[in-house]
């Protein structure tokens, strides 16, 4: 028993974050992941680009990870004619240029389904493949802005946030769904499809309840750390330096629970606070003196007396926090990613478990660019040295 | 169901009383399956879970969740409600669950016990921190869960952070973890089933905390690159959120050309043409003077007319669009982003679909949210074999 997607061969030519995120959670679902660049134009997150005001690695390590890598330059007719031998041996293709990129180049779907006719292209877009706003460039921030998720967020007497690459990924994720099931309808009917994914859908996709209070009138606004029904509800300070703890009150049984906890059992015999409806009109006292005690303990004690209390409490974890959590690495949530320069590193793994079959996950590192070329080119194309040589000297593989 | 729909012909039966198992199953309903609720007898939690549409009672988020699957009624603590659900998990290709752990062999649908009755089936566990691990037990809502995965601790940052540094971070709106491990769950549920000529069914393990962990995945590599980041740092040094006359418009250009076309959507004002700001490190280490600069331009200026004029120049500005904006948008109009779904109570109401089209089509959504109960009648009449009810 293999990886689930054990014999799923993708053409990525996918860059940036959305789109490789996708082919990379395929990947570690056991798919043959083969990355498309050229030494003219690598994916721009392989060289260090300005990050928050410093020059510095990107984001590229996490998302290559398991790939293979190969050269093709897509703007030399001979290059165009070598990536759609490899679109003829693979499952799917994956892009995420501007629309009509693709088919400027001579890969569009099409042309690709002559090469191989059950293939399945699976476009990341900024807005998608079609309506006017198609030729729209944009990244996480924008798409977040666009689907609203970004414009909802934030406090409420505030401006509205930017979304980070968790937008970015989110699409990703999607993506990577929507292949699976392109994968199993050319299962049932023989057929390839043309997968469009637009990235401020997705983004509009995670605000459907506010879509749908809109659609009936209603006016759906930025609520900062509020939730429509629970309280007490928020980020509260922990001892400590920017040390926070959430906690989320949903049911009578947790507000007793949290009352005794915290040492104030009569705060449950507290007729404001007695009805969940009660507990949510006077939500910012009840803030105040949960944050009062919230503020004694390091974060972690208070998590472990509510958790024990049964009620939901989880410190704000940072990146540090993560890396080192057991539960995590237990999970396998969180692996070490041996690089083939010796670093070693923390990475996501896949999040999902499975039961069965070869274990789910990171197999290798960063590939150095063109790093699998012998086994793409020639194993998987059959081409010779000589003609390999031929097509480095014309340019084409670079 | 539309003919793009790729799972047409699958059935899921979903166990859900919150939001991440929930869209697990109503993302697989949009891809063609057929997808079928089972509840208690006084229906999910999520049917009483705000908000509300008007006064009409019925949950937005319920209504989202649930549109276009059946609800099927069956008392698990009873006999008769397990048979009836496992005459359904007869017949069906996934099982989604997000019942707590230490509930589910008391209602028969543990583990162990749906591997032994139900061998062809894909079960699909989700809950905040998995099934195994730990944390397995614990509980968390959604606040709990954005933190619990980093991100909650990396927002507000930009504009709003600038305002106000010292409040306590600030969660993304609505259910953006628990929507992640919904996510995670159906592409599990799909990549086990790819899988089933293989190894039959199998049990799919998946923690909502995981799925938001990963979409976090760039704060863990830049930690592992040495860095760790902070919603007061993390923010490009100059665009992101800038107020206009009539609302705000996100602008982010990371390469040069697109900072040029930002230059030119000024009109090419002399400071932005100090040739020291050709080098896009010395952009960021101005970036608070260059970010006031463009604030004070745009503040004058109106939404439509930045957007407008900057994508033709290219530079990637979108709008902060409303909900109701959204709505309107003809760009989502052309694309068929919404439909118009029935919901009980309510009347008909424009749904989001999905975030995919196949072969150049969006998806159907055919159905609003079902009344409780309203595929008993579907069913056959359900009958506890005897030595079920006897209680073995």
């Amino acid at each position: 028993m293999g990886r689930p997607l054990a014999g799923v061969r993708i053409a990525d030519f996918t860059v940036h974050a959305a789109g490789p995120f996708c082919t990379h959670m395929l990947s570690q679902l056991g798919a043959e992941c083969i990355k498309i660049e050229s030494a003219q134009r690598p994916d721009i997150f392989r060289k260090p680009h300005p990050v928050y005001g410093r020059m510095g690695p990107a984001s590229f390590d996490q998302v290559a990870s398991n790939k293979l890598s190969i050269r093709i330059n897509l703007k030399h007719p001979k290059g165009t004619a070598l990536a759609r031998r490899l679109v003829a041996v693979s499952d799917i293709a994956a892009e995420s240029f501007r629309p009509g990129v693709l088919a400027r180049l001579g890969l569009g779907y099409e042309s690709l389904r002559a090469a191989k006719a059950d293939i399945i292209l699976l476009s990341v877009s900024s807005s998608g493949q079609s309506g006017p706003d198609s030729h729209f460039s944009g990244y996480a921030p924008l798409f977040g802005a666009w689907g609203g998720l970004g414009t909802l967020t934030g406090f409420a007497d505030g401006p509205p946030v930017e979304m980070r690459h968790v937008m970015d990924h989110t699409v990703g994720l999607n993506a990577a769904l929507a292949a699976v099931a392109a994968l199993h309808r050319r299962r049932a009917t023989g057929e390839g499809q043309h997968v469009d994914v637009a990235a401020r859908e997705v983004a509009a996709s995670l605000i459907g309840e506010a879509l749908l209070l809109a659609a009936a009138g209603g006016t759906p606004s930025r609520m900062g750390n509020d939730h429509p029904r629970m309280a007490p509800h928020g980020a509260y300070p922990a001892k400590g330096e920017d040390r926070w703890i959430t906690i989320a009150v949903g049911s009578d049984a947790e507000w007793r629970a949290l009352a005794q906890a915290i040492g104030a059992p009569q705060l449950a015999r507290d007729p404001r606070f007695a009805t969940e409806a009660g507990r949510h009109e006077h939500r910012a006292e009840l803030d105040r003196i949960v944050a009062r005690w919230t503020a004694t303990l390091p974060g972690d004690a208070a998590m472990a007396v509510l958790q024990a209390a049964g009620v939901p409490a989880h410190v704000s974890w940072t990146a540090g926090d993560i890396v080192a959590d057991p539960h995590l690495r237990a999970r396998r949530a969180i692996v070490d990613v041996d690089e083939p320069d010796g670093r070693r590193r923390a990475a996501v793994g896949v999040p999902i478990r499975l039961s069965k079959g070869e274990a789910i996950g990171i197999a290798r590192g960063t590939p150095s660019l063109g790093e699998h070329e012998d086994y793409v080119f020639g194993e998987l194309l059959g081409l010779t040295r000589a003609e390999r040589r031929e097509l480095e000297d014309d340019g084409v593989i670079h | 169901m539309a003919t793009n729909a790729p799972l047409a012909g699958r059935r899921v039966v979903v166990s859900a009383s919150g939001v991440a198992a929930a869209y697990a199953g109503r993302l697989l309903r949009v891809l063609g399956a057929e997808t079928i609720l089972i509840e208690p007898p006084g229906g999910t939690a999520l049917r009483r879970e705000p908000p509300f549409l008007g006064r009409s009672g019925v949950s937005a988020l319920f209504a989202c969740m649930a549109a276009g699957a059946r609800s099927f009624v069956c008392d698990l603590e009873t006999e008769r409600g397990r048979v009836g659900a496992d005459a359904l998990l007869g017949t069906s290709d996934i099982f989604i669950d997000d019942t707590p752990p230490a509930e589910r062999e008391r209602r028969g649908i543990d583990q162990a016990g749906i591997a032994g009755r139900h061998r062809h089936l894909v079960h699909v566990s989700v809950l905040p921190f998995g099934a195994a691990g730990p944390k397995a037990g614990w509980k968390a809502e959604e606040i709990n869960l954005l933190h619990a995965s980093g991100e909650g601790n990396l927002l507000p940052n930009g504009l709003s952070h600038e305002l106000f540094p010292g409040r306590p971070p600030v969660k993304i709106y609505g259910n953006f973890a628990s929507l992640q491990g919904g996510i995670a769950a159906a592409l599990g549920g799909l990549a086990a089933l790819w899988d089933h000529a293989a190894v039959g069914g199998q049990f799919v393990d998946i923690a909502t905390q995981d799925a938001a962990v990963a979409v976090g995945a760039f704060a863990v590599q830049r930690f592992g690159d040495g860095s760790v980041e902070h919603r007061a740092t993390r923010s490009f040094r100059y665009g992101g959120v800038l107020p206009c006359a009539d609302g705000h418009v996100e602008v982010l250009t990371l390469e040069d050309h697109q900072w040029k076309a930002l230059v030119e959507l000024m009109e090419r004002p002399a400071w932005a043409l100090d040739p020291v700001l050709d080098d896009p490190l010395e952009r960021s280490r101005r970036g608070a003077d260059i970010n006031a600069r463009v604030r004070d331009w745009t503040r004058s200026r109106r939404v439509a007319d930045l957007v407008a004029r900057g994508q033709t120049l290219g530079v990637p500005i979108a709008k902060y669009n409303s909900p109701a904006e959204i709505l309107a948008d003809p760009h989502e109009q052309a694309r068929g982003l919404f439909a118009p779904v029935a919901i009980d109570g309510v009347g008909s109401l424009a749904m989001l679909i999905a975030p995919f089209h196949f072969g150049g089509q969006p998806l159907a959504l055919d159905r609003g949210p079902p009344a409780l109960g309203e595929y008993q009648e579907r069913m056959p009449p359900v009958r506890a074999a005897p030595v079920l009810a006897a209680g073995v």
